[in-house]
């Protein structure tokens, strides 16, 4: 048991932390021609000019308010679709799932300019309401899938069990479901994050250039072809999902019972 | 005697199918019943309807002179253990007790204590359910449902899932348990021994009704119709209206008396507590039996003597 558990810390070290280092260590160094048998010299011209965009603490605050509210409406319909398609026996069931992954299936862009027009009729057009909107696309049909499998795997007595012992909806969901499905909270926290932070196409269209999101200002940077800059830039994208990460993980810290998991975690 | 339970002609229909038609019964205060029946009867259902967990299609469900068919599941009074324990896994066997109790603010500490201590879990109380075993967990979700207080405890065959030896240690222990506190209890499951060793009364249930509620003696005695003395076993059931008790059986030609014979395959041969029981396959009436057999009886086919004395007529006395 022992040696898998080290021969899984050393994958995990090379395959996810060694990359990430390499990339901090690119952003704060000049570009690194290791074949020519040249050194590792640091500066932080890169950082300098990434701060030196007039547009980049803008982007961020945008990209950071409307990451949080995709990921707040996504937990939202996740939860509450993913226990009703669990928990709900329907005519036609089968039929509202497959129509719950259609937007995934129609590439965004292929609907953006209808969705557009669309924004325009309802006044929703240039503004972060409707940029909100527009990421709910790509990314609710996920979070629904992946709460529907939580709820799946708590099974339907593990819901039945707080209500038979007193327990109304509500509390039942803080002190229960909440708690109990922290690993599907986490992973629609991360894609929902990084689905949304990553739309350019759609956040340009349905933004119209008055939404500025990070991507909007990382794109011109792609022509430099500094590979410093760029590692500087990649840095500064990662540090959002891990930040809104982190803000979520202190959430889910303040559940009931979440404070004691010592001996079951060791 | 006050009745803590009434149900009155409770009925349950799935689109067409009736799952429960007009069942009715009462529980007086302390009295555990035991109901038992072939899987798929509808038994779980009908424990789920009293727990409020699935609403009746008719009929009423009187609790302590209130009556609560159209009350929620956490208003009412009633607590369900089900087939596995589900315990809370993110809270420690204390947590897990005191949970309910809390909602219906009655977690008193001397009762959690006193409650760990009779379920013999006291050392274990700030362990997690994961590091207990699959008996301690079922202790602890008795535990869990006593803590509410509740005034009936529902039990979905909660010893199912627990190996044979845990789950006769088990059985008795839950049976001193409730009998001490007096706990009025409902207690389904698919094994008449079990029926047997948990409820003062048995009910058998069968196509959506009780074939017949009574002490164990008395079904076995006087069982009321050809399902009822088949599923309890001990008794060749001759047509509709007729039956004998096994241990009335003669494998050997009685000479002082009227008889019926009938022939019977032996299919296989086990030992029961020393002795030899055969299994006996009766073509003629499509019944396979279990009967007490001689070291010496090493055919295959075997004539059956039934004595006409001791022949009885289903729900009567011998004919």
């Amino acid at each position: 048991m022992r040696h898998y558990k080290i021969r899984f810390y050393v994958l995990a070290s090379f395959l996810f932390l060694f990359p990430a280092l390499l990339l901090v260590l690119q952003s704060l160094s000049k570009t690194w021609r290791f074949q020519r048998g040249e050194g590792i010299r640091f500066q932080l011209d890169s950082f300098q000019v990434l701060l030196s965009d007039p547009n980049l603490w803008s982007a961020t605050g945008w990209s950071i308010t409307i990451g949080l509210l995709v990921l707040l409406i996504n937990l939202v319909v996740g939860i509450t679709t993913g226990k009703a398609l669990t928990s709900l026996s329907f005519r036609g069931k089968s039929f509202i799932e497959a129509v719950m992954l259609a937007p995934i299936l129609v590439p965004v862009l292929a609907i953006a300019i209808g969705l557009h027009l669309f924004m325009i009729r309802i006044g929703l057009a240039d503004t972060a309401l409707g940029v909100v909107l527009i990421h709910l696309v790509p990314t609710v049909p996920y979070s629904i899938k992946i709460f529907q499998n939580a709820y799946q795997q708590l099974g339907r007595s593990m819901l039945d069990q707080p209500v038979i012992l007193g327990s109304n909806p509500w509390h039942q969901l803080v002190t229960i479901e909440l708690p109990l499905m922290k690993p599907a909270i986490r992973s629609v926290t991360f894609l929902t994050i990084v689905i949304s932070l990553s739309q350019y196409a759609i956040t340009s269209i349905v933004g119209g250039g008055t939404i500025i999101t990070l991507p909007m200002v990382f794109f011109p940077f792609l022509d430099t072809a500094n590979a410093s800059i760029m590692a500087a830039f990649s840095v500064w994208f990662a540090m959002i999902p891990f930040f809104l990460y982190m803000i979520v993980e202190a959430l889910l810290w303040l559940l009931p019972y979440s404070k004691k998991m010592r001996r079951t975690t060791t | 005697m006050t009745n803590t339970l009434e149900i009155k002609q409770l009925s349950k229909q799935f689109q067409r199918n009736n799952i429960l038609n007009d069942i009715s019964f009462s529980l007086h205060k302390g009295e555990v019943l035991s109901i038992v029946g072939p899987s798929g009867s509808g038994k779980t259902t009908l424990l789920r309807i009293l727990a409020g967990l699935e609403p009746p299609t008719g009929g009423s469900i009187v609790l302590s002179g209130k009556d609560i068919t159209s009350q929620k599941a956490n208003k009412r009074n009633i607590s369900l253990v089900f087939q596995q324990p589900l315990l809370f896994p993110h809270m420690t066997v204390k947590e897990n007790i005191e949970y309910g109790a809390k909602l219906v603010k009655k977690a008193d500490k001397r009762k959690i204590h006193s409650l760990l201590e009779a379920i013999d879990l006291l050392e274990y109380q700030d362990y997690y359910p994961a590091e207990i075993s699959g008996g301690q967990q079922q202790r602890v979700a008795l535990a869990r449902a006593m803590a509410t207080e509740p005034a009936v405890i529902l039990f979905d065959e909660p010893f199912s899932s627990l190996d044979p030896k845990l789950r006769k240690e088990l059985r008795l222990w839950v049976r001193s348990f409730l009998e001490d506190r007096s706990i009025t209890s409902i207690f389904v499951t698919h094994d008449t021994e079990e029926a047997m060793l948990m409820g003062d009364r048995i009910a058998l249930f069968h196509d959506g009704r009780f074939q017949q509620i009574d002490e164990s003696s008395t079904l076995y005695q006087t069982p009321a119709n050809p399902f009822v003395a088949n599923f309890l076993g001990g008794h060749i059931v001759l047509d509709e209206a007729r039956y004998i008790p096994l241990r009335f059986c003669r494998l050997e030609l009685p000479s002082d008396e009227s008889f019926e014979k009938i022939e019977g395959m032996i299919k296989h041969r086990t030992f029961q507590h020393g002795q030899m029981i055969g299994h006996i396959h009766i073509h003629s009436l499509n019944q396979n039996i279990s009967m007490p057999l001689s070291e010496s009886n090493t055919q295959e086919s075997v004539s059956l003597y039934l004595p006409g004395s001791e022949i009885r007529s289903f729900g009567g006395d011998a004919t």
